[in-house]
C-alpha cells in the first residue's frame, strides 16, 4: 500500500494561474482543497511575459478580483509599471494594464493562497488519476503517493507532453524553460477516451539591460494614477518604474526571411496551430513582408534585476540568429542575451468536450481550467480557473453549479466561445468577442459580480463589507448626479474649456454628463461634488449615465437573447437522428450538446434553418419519447377501462 | 424523426400532354423501386430513363413515363430526388402520385421542396423567395428578376452590403482592441464616409422596391373617364377578350371590373370603372364610390375621351384633381371614327410624370397640360393599343426600365423592410459619430445593421469580425 493522503473534497493539479485561482475559490467555500504543484517554488509564476492586465484582459483580472479571487491583489502588490490603455477614447474600453515585478508576483499569490485555511498545498508531480465507474477518485504522484478526493480540477497548462524548440535542433521534452514536462498525466487522461489536439506558442529572448542603450529607445512613462486591480484589499504598490519602446526595420526582416528555413515554427518542426496574435517576429515577417517595422516593448523583469523581455521578437530561430537580428535593433545593437527565445509546443483537450461550469462532460467530477482547454494568457487561465474552482467546490459540497452568461462577464463569454465554439488557435479574449462589451466594463465588475460571490461564500466578512460599502457609494453618486444642479456662474469656466456650450439656466448635472464632449473629470475637478471625480465609481457612473441609451440597447439584446435560450435542449437529444439538419450541423451539435438554443446558435456552421428545424426535431422527439409514450398508452389503457 | 419522402405534381392541373411529378427525401429508391419496378437498382443517374410505371398494390401498370433520379446532395432538395414525367391529365397524375404515397411517399405541402433545398443549404432565404416569384411570373420582368435573384444577385449584393459593414466594425473594434499599436487611428472623416457608401447603396436597392413589389403584385391601372367614353372597349381590348359588357347605353359599367394583364413586359392590374357622372343613379353611386377608392390607390390612371368628343370641364377637373399624385395617361378613344392621323404615344418625360402638352393626339388643349402622356387608340382597330402598353409599363416601372437587367431588385415586402432596418442602423451610426459618440457606443448600431442583413439571407456570422481584424492588421503585443 502507498503512502496516502485523504480527506479532502477537491484536488487540484497545477499551481499557474488557473491552478491557483481554482484551488483558493474551492477553498473558500469550504471545501478542504489540496493543490499538488511539481515545483512549490514556482507558484503563480509568469511564464512569459510579466504584465497583467490590457484591453479585454484587464476587465477579466477585475471580474476574477470580484469573484474573490488571487489575481487582482497579486497585480497590485507586484505591479511596477501601470497604463490606462484606451484613455483617449470612452471609459467603456479602458484597459488596466501592469507590469509585474516576476518576482514579486508568485510571492504575493503565495501569501494569498497561505491565509486559506482550507487549502493544502503539496509539492509533487502527479502521474495518474484513480478512477471508479467512470468517476474520479483520486491522483497518483510520480513519488508513490496517492491522493484521494472525489472532485479533480485539471491544470496542467504547457506540460502536457511539452516540447521546447529552439532554431532546427531535435526539440527538447520540457513543461516550460528548464522544467520538465507531464507524460504520464496526459496518457492518463488520453486513456479516459478524451480527445486530444496540439498547440504551439513563443517566447521571445530576453536581455541584459546594462547592454541596452536607452538614449535610442523611446521611453513610456508609468500613469501615475493608484489604479487598483482589487476592489476588496488594499495592497502596498511598489515602485513604479518605466518601459521602452523601440522598432525593428529592413535589416531584421532580411535576416528573418533568409533564416526562415531554421525556424522550429517555420522549418516544420512544430506540428500545433500557434496564434494569429502574439505572433512569433517570423510569423510577422512572412505575413506583413511590406510593414516597415514592428513594434517591440522592453519590459523590466522587476525592480531588482535588470533583465528585460524583448516583447514583440517572440522566435523560434537559433540563438545566432537571434543575436543577430537583435543588432538590428536600434537601443539593443550591443545587448546581451540572458535567455533565449523558445517556441513550445503541447497538448490541449478541445474544449468543445466540456460544460459551461468547466467540468468535463463524459467524466462527472473532472474539471479542466487554463491552457490545458487550447487558451492563452494568464488571465483567461485564471478566469477559467476560478469559474473551475468554484464549481469543483460547489458539487463536493452537493451545491447547484454556478454559470455566467456572456453579459453578465468576459468570464461568461470566454467559457460559452470555448464550450460551444471549440477552438482552432489559442484562445484570447478580445472586447470585439464580447458582443455587450457596453456592459462588461473593468469600472463595474464589482457591481456585476460582487454579489454573487458574496451570495457563494466567497467573500470573507472584510471583503462584503467593502463591497457594500462601494455599492453604497455607485447609488449615492449616481442620484447625486441625478438630482443635483449645476449653476451656471460655477461650470460654465469648465464648459468652455472643453468647447461645450455654456449654460443660461442651471440644469441637473446628469444633463450635462450625457454630452460626449464632456467627462466626469472635467466636470467636477477642482470643484464640490462630494466625491473624487477621479475615482473608479465616478468613471462607471459617468457611463452609466453617457451611454445610457447604448447600454439600454445592449441590455435589450440581451434580453431578446435570454429569451431565445429560454428554449432547452436536453443533453441526451439523438441528434445524429434529427435528419433535417444538415449533417455536419447534427455533428457539430452532438459533439457540443449546447443546453439550450441560444448556445446552439453560437455553433460556427449551424445555420437558422437548422435551428428552426432543431426545435421542431426536439419537439417531436419529446413526443415520441418511450417514457411519454408509455406514459400516454396508460392513459389510454385508463380510458378504456373506464369506457368498458 | 427522419425527414419523410415527399410526393408532389410539380406541373398544373388541368388537360396537357405532360405532367411531372417530384419525388425528394431519404425513401426516393425504395419508392421508385416500387412504383418502376423496370428501372435497375440503383436507378441511372441523372438520366431519363423510360419506364412502366405500376400501382405497387396489385402490379398494374398505370402510365410509361420517364423516371429521371437525382442522388443527393447535388440535387435540387439536396436529399435523393427523382422526377417522373408523365402523360397528361388529372387522371393519370394522380394515379402515379398514389401510387407514389402506398409505396412510401407523403403529399408534401406547398412550397415543400423548396423548403427543403433552403433547409439544406441549397438556397437562402432571398434565394428561396426568388424560386417562389419565378413559378409565380406572370410577366418577363419579374421572370427575369426571379432568375438573376435565384442567381444569387440579390443574396450576393446584400452580402455585399454586409461584409462592407463588418469591415467597417473591424476596423473600429480593431483601434479598441489595439491601441499600442503604431497603426495611425481611422479618421472619423473616413469612417463616415465608408459608412455613406453603404448607405447609398442601401437607398439605391430600397429605391427599387415599389416598383420590385408591384413586379409581384401587379400595378393598378385604371380607366377612367365620363360615361360612353369608351372605357369598357379599351380594357376589352387591352385584355384581348370580352370582360365587359359593351353597350352604347351610358352607365353600363356599374362596377369595377379587374383583370390581370401583362403590358409592356410588366404586370398590370387593369380596373375599368363606372363613369364618372355626377347625375347617377343609386346603383351607379355605389359604383362610383368604388371608383374613387382604386383611383386613389391607382398606379396609373387611363383617362379616355373619344376624339369626337370636346375636352371640357369634367376632364380638367378630374387631371387637377388626380394628375398631381399618380400618372395619368389621356387616351383619345375611338380613333378609328376620325381619319387616322399619325396617332401613337407621346410621353412627356416619363419618370416625372407631368409635362409640357405635346400635339399630335388629337385636340387635348390647356388643362391636360399635367398629363403623364396621351395617346390616340383604337379598340376596334387596335391601332395605339401596342403603343398605349409601351406607354404604361415605362411610366410605372421608369426605374426598372432604366436598371441594367442584371441588377438586384427587392420583390417583397420582408426585404424592403430587412434593408431598410439596415439602413436606419447605418445611419444612425453616422449620426453617433457625428454627434461625437465614442467609436465603441456607436458601433453598436453597424451591429445590429449587420444582424438585419443577416437575417434577410438567413445566416449567422461567426467569428468574421477577428478573421478580418487579423488579416489586415499585424498585431504584436
Amino acid at each position: 500500500m502507498a503512502a496516502g493522503r485523504d480527506g479532502y473534497d477537491v484536488i487540484v493539479i497545477g499551481g499557474g494561474h488557473a491552478g491557483t485561482e481554482a484551488a483558493a475559490a474551492s477553498a473558500r467555500l469550504g471545501a478542504r482543497t489540496v493543490l499538488i504543484t511539481p515545483d512549490l517554488d514556482r507558484i503563480g509564476q509568469m511564464s512569459c511575459n510579466p504584465a497583467i492586465g490590457g484591453v479585454a484582459k484587464g476587465v477579466v483580472a477585475r471580474e476574477v478580483d470580484a469573484l474573490g479571487g488571487v489575481m487582482g491583489r497579486a497585480t497590485d502588490a507586484s505591479r511596477i509599471h501601470f497604463r490606462m490603455l484606451n484613455r483617449s477614447k470612452g471609459p467603456a474600453v479602458w484597459g488596466p494594464r501592469a507590469q509585474c515585478d516576476r518576482g514579486l508576483y508568485p510571492r504575493a499569490v503565495r501569501r494569498v493562497l497561505d491565509e486559506l485555511e482550507d487549502l493544502e498545498l503539496v509539492q509533487e508531480m502527479v502521474s495518474g488519476l484513480i478512477m471508479d465507474e467512470g468517476r474520479p477518485r483520486g491522483v497518483v504522484t510520480r513519488g508513490g503517493q496517492v491522493v484521494a478526493g472525489r472532485v479533480v480540477v485539471v491544470t496542467a497548462g504547457t506540460f502536457l507532453r511539452g516540447k521546447i524548440h529552439v532554431g532546427g535542433e531535435a526539440g527538447v521534452d520540457a513543461g516550460r524553460a528548464g522544467e520538465a514536462p507531464s507524460l504520464e498525466l496526459a496518457e492518463a487522461l488520453e486513456a479516459q477516451g478524451l480527445e486530444l489536439a496540439r498547440f504551439k506558442t513563443g517566447t521571445p529572448p530576453r536581455v541584459d539591460g546594462r547592454t541596452v542603450d536607452f538614449s535610442r529607445v523611446e521611453v513610456q512613462q508609468s500613469h501615475p494614477e493608484d489604479y487598483r486591480f482589487s476592489g476588496y484589499v488594499d495592497e502596498e504598490l511598489p515602485d513604479q518604474t518605466v518601459c521602452w519602446i523601440t522598432w525593428t526595420g529592413r535589416e531584421l526582416r532580411d535576416l528573418i526571411q533568409e533564416n526562415l528555413p531554421r525556424s522550429a515554427l517555420y522549418g516544420g518542426a512544430l506540428s500545433g496551430r500557434g496564434p494569429r496574435y502574439c505572433p512569433s517576429i517570423e510569423d510577422k515577417i512572412v505575413r506583413f513582408p511590406d510593414n516597415p517595422r514592428h513594434q517591440v516593448f522592453l519590459e523590466p523583469e522587476g525592480l531588482h534585476t535588470r533583465e528585460l523581455y524583448v516583447n514583440g521578437l517572440s522566435t523560434s530561430l537559433p540563438l545566432e540568429v537571434q543575436e543577430a537580428f537583435l543588432r538590428t535593433v536600434p537601443g539593443l545593437e550591443e545587448a546581451r542575451i540572458t535567455r533565449m527565445g523558445y517556441a513550445i509546443e503541447y497538448d490541449y483537450f478541445p474544449p468543445h468536450q466540456l460544460r459551461h461550469t468547466l467540468e468535463v462532460r463524459s467524466i462527472p467530477g473532472l474539471f479542466f481550467a487554463g491552457q490545458i482547454n487550447g487558451t492563452t494568457g494568464y488571465e483567461e487561465a485564471a478566469g477559467q480557473g476560478i469559474v473551475a474552482g468554484i464549481n469543483a467546490g460547489l458539487k463536493a459540497l452537493d451545491r447547484d453549479p454556478f454559470t455566467l452568461e456572456r453579459d453578465q462577464a468576459y468570464l461568461g463569454v470566454l467559457v460559452d466561445d470555448l464550450v460551444t465554439r471549440g477552438v482552432d488557435e489559442p484562445y484570447r479574449l478580445f472586447t470585439s468577442r464580447a458582443e455587450f462589451r457596453l456592459l462588461l466594463r473593468q469600472d463595474n465588475a464589482q457591481e456585476r459580480l460582487g454579489p454573487l460571490a458574496r451570495e457563494l461564500g466567497l467573500l470573507t466578512p472584510r471583503q462584503a463589507d467593502a463591497l457594500q460599502r462601494r455599492l453604497d457609494e455607485r447609488s449615492r453618486v449616481l442620484a447625486w448626479i441625478r438630482d443635483s444642479v449645476a449653476r451656471p456662474d460655477e461650470v460654465n469656466p469648465r464648459l468652455e474649456e472643453v468647447d461645450s456650450t455654456p449654460l443660461r439656466e442651471p440644469v441637473r448635472w446628469v444633463e450635462l454628463l450625457r454630452r460626449p464632449e464632456v467627462s466626469v473629470e472635467a466636470l467636477f475637478r477642482g470643484g464640490e461634488a462630494p466625491f473624487d471625480p477621479e475615482g473608479d465609481v465616478a468613471a462607471a457612473v459617468e457611463v452609466e449615465i453617457k451611454y445610457e441609451g447604448y447600454v439600454e440597447r445592449e441590455r435589450e439584446r440581451a434580453e431578446r437573447l435570454r429569451e431565445k435560450a429560454g428554449f432547452k435542449l436536453p443533453e441526451e437529444l439523438p441528434y445524429m437522428e434529427f435528419e433535417t439538419i444538415s449533417y455536419e450541423s447534427r455533428e457539430k451539435l452532438g459533439r457540443v450538446r449546447p443546453s439550450n438554443l441560444a448556445q446552439a446558435g453560437r455553433i460556427p456552421g449551424v445555420s437558422p434553418a437548422d435551428l428552426q428545424n432543431l426545435i421542431l426535431e426536439v419537439r417531436r422527439w419529446r413526443r415520441s419519447r418511450p417514457a411519454d409514450a408509455s406514459q400516454e398508452k396508460g392513459e389510454a389503457a385508463a380510458k378504456a377501462e373506464k369506457a368498458g | 424523426m427522419k425527414a419523410d419522402t415527399i410526393v408532389a405534381r410539380s406541373t398544373p392541373p388541368g388537360r396537357g400532354a405532360l405532367a411531372v411529378l417530384r419525388l425528394s427525401g431519404p425513401a426516393t429508391r425504395r419508392v421508385l423501386e416500387k412504383v418502376a419496378p423496370e428501372l435497375s437498382a440503383p436507378p441511372p443517374v441523372r438520366r431519363p430513363t423510360l419506364a412502366h410505371l405500376v400501382n405497387p398494390a396489385d402490379g398494374s401498370t398505370l402510365d410509361r413515363g420517364l423516371v429521371t433520379f437525382f442522388p443527393g446532395p447535388a440535387s435540387y432538395t439536396g436529399e435523393d430526388l427523382a422526377e417522373l414525367s408523365v402523360h397528361g391529365g388529372v387522371l393519370v397524375s394522380a394515379l402515379v402520385e398514389e401510387a407514389c404515397r402506398r409505396a412510401g411517399a407523403r403529399q408534401a405541402e406547398p412550397g415543400e421542396f423548396t423548403r427543403r433545398a433552403y433547409l439544406n443549404g441549397k438556397l437562402d432565404l432571398v434565394q428561396a423567395e426568388a424560386v417562389a416569384d419565378m413559378v409565380d411570373a406572370q410577366n418577363a420582368a419579374l421572370h427575369r428578376t426571379a432568375v438573376h435573384q435565384m442567381d444569387g444577385g440579390l443574396s450576393n449584393r446584400l452580402a455585399e452590403l454586409r461584409e462592407a459593414l463588418v469591415e467597417l466594425e473591424a476596423l473600429l473594434v480593431h483601434q479598441i482592441d489595439f491601441p499600442e499599436e503604431d497603426d495611425p487611428p481611422v479618421p472619423v472623416a473616413t469612417v463616415l464616409e465608408r459608412a455613406g457608401a453603404v448607405e447609398a447603396h442601401m437607398e439605391g436597392l430600397l429605391a427599387t422596391a415599389p416598383e420590385g413589389e408591384l413586379l409581384r403584385e401587379g400595378a393598378l391601372a385604371v380607366l377612367a373617364g365620363r360615361p360612353n367614353t369608351g372605357k369598357s372597349s379599351l380594357y376589352n381590348a387591352l385584355l384581348g377578350e370580352e370582360r365587359a359588357i359593351v353597350t352604347p347605353t351610358p352607365g353600363t359599367t356599374r362596377d369595377a371590373l379587374e383583370a390581370r394583364v401583362q403590358m409592356g413586359g410588366f404586370p398590370f392590374r387593369l380596373v375599368d370603372t363606372a363613369g364618372l357622372r355626377s347625375q347617377a343613379g343609386e346603383v351607379e353611386r355605389m359604383g362610383i364610390e368604388v371608383a374613387r377608392r382604386y383611383l386613389a390607390g391607382a398606379d396609373v390612371i387611363l383617362l379616355c375621351l373619344p376624339v369626337d368628343m370636346d375636352w371640357g370641364e369634367p376632364e380638367d377637373s378630374f387631371v387637377a384633381e388626380w394628375a398631381p399624385q399618380v400618372p395619368v395617361v389621356v387616351v383619345r378613344s375611338c380613333a378609328d371614327r376620325v381619319p387616322s392621323t399619325d396617332g401613337g404615344a407621346e410621353a412627356s418625360a416619363a419618370d416625372e410624370g407631368a409635362s409640357d402638352v405635346l400635339g399630335g393626339a388629337g385636340d387635348v388643349p390647356e388643362g391636360a397640360g399635367s398629363v403623364a402622356g396621351r395617346v390616340m387608340a383604337s379598340a376596334r382597330s387596335g391601332q395605339g393599343l401596342q403603343e398605349l402598353r409601351t406607354l404604361l409599363g415605362r411610366l410605372v416601372f421608369s426605374g426598372l426600365v432604366k436598371m441594367d437587367a442584371e441588377a438586384p431588385v427587392l420583390t417583397r415586402r420582408r426585404q424592403r423592410e430587412g434593408v431598410k432596418d439596415a439602413r436606419g442602423e447605418v445611419a444612425a451610426f453616422r449620426q453617433a459619430l457625428r454627434d461625437g459618440v465614442p467609436a465603441e457606443a456607436a458601433v453598436s448600431h453597424l451591429r445590429s445593421a449587420e444582424t438585419a442583413l443577416e437575417e434577410l439571407l438567413g445566416v449567422i456570422s461567426p467569428e468574421e469580425i477577428l478573421d478580418q481584424v487579423f488579416a489586415r492588421f499585424c498585431i504584436g503585443k
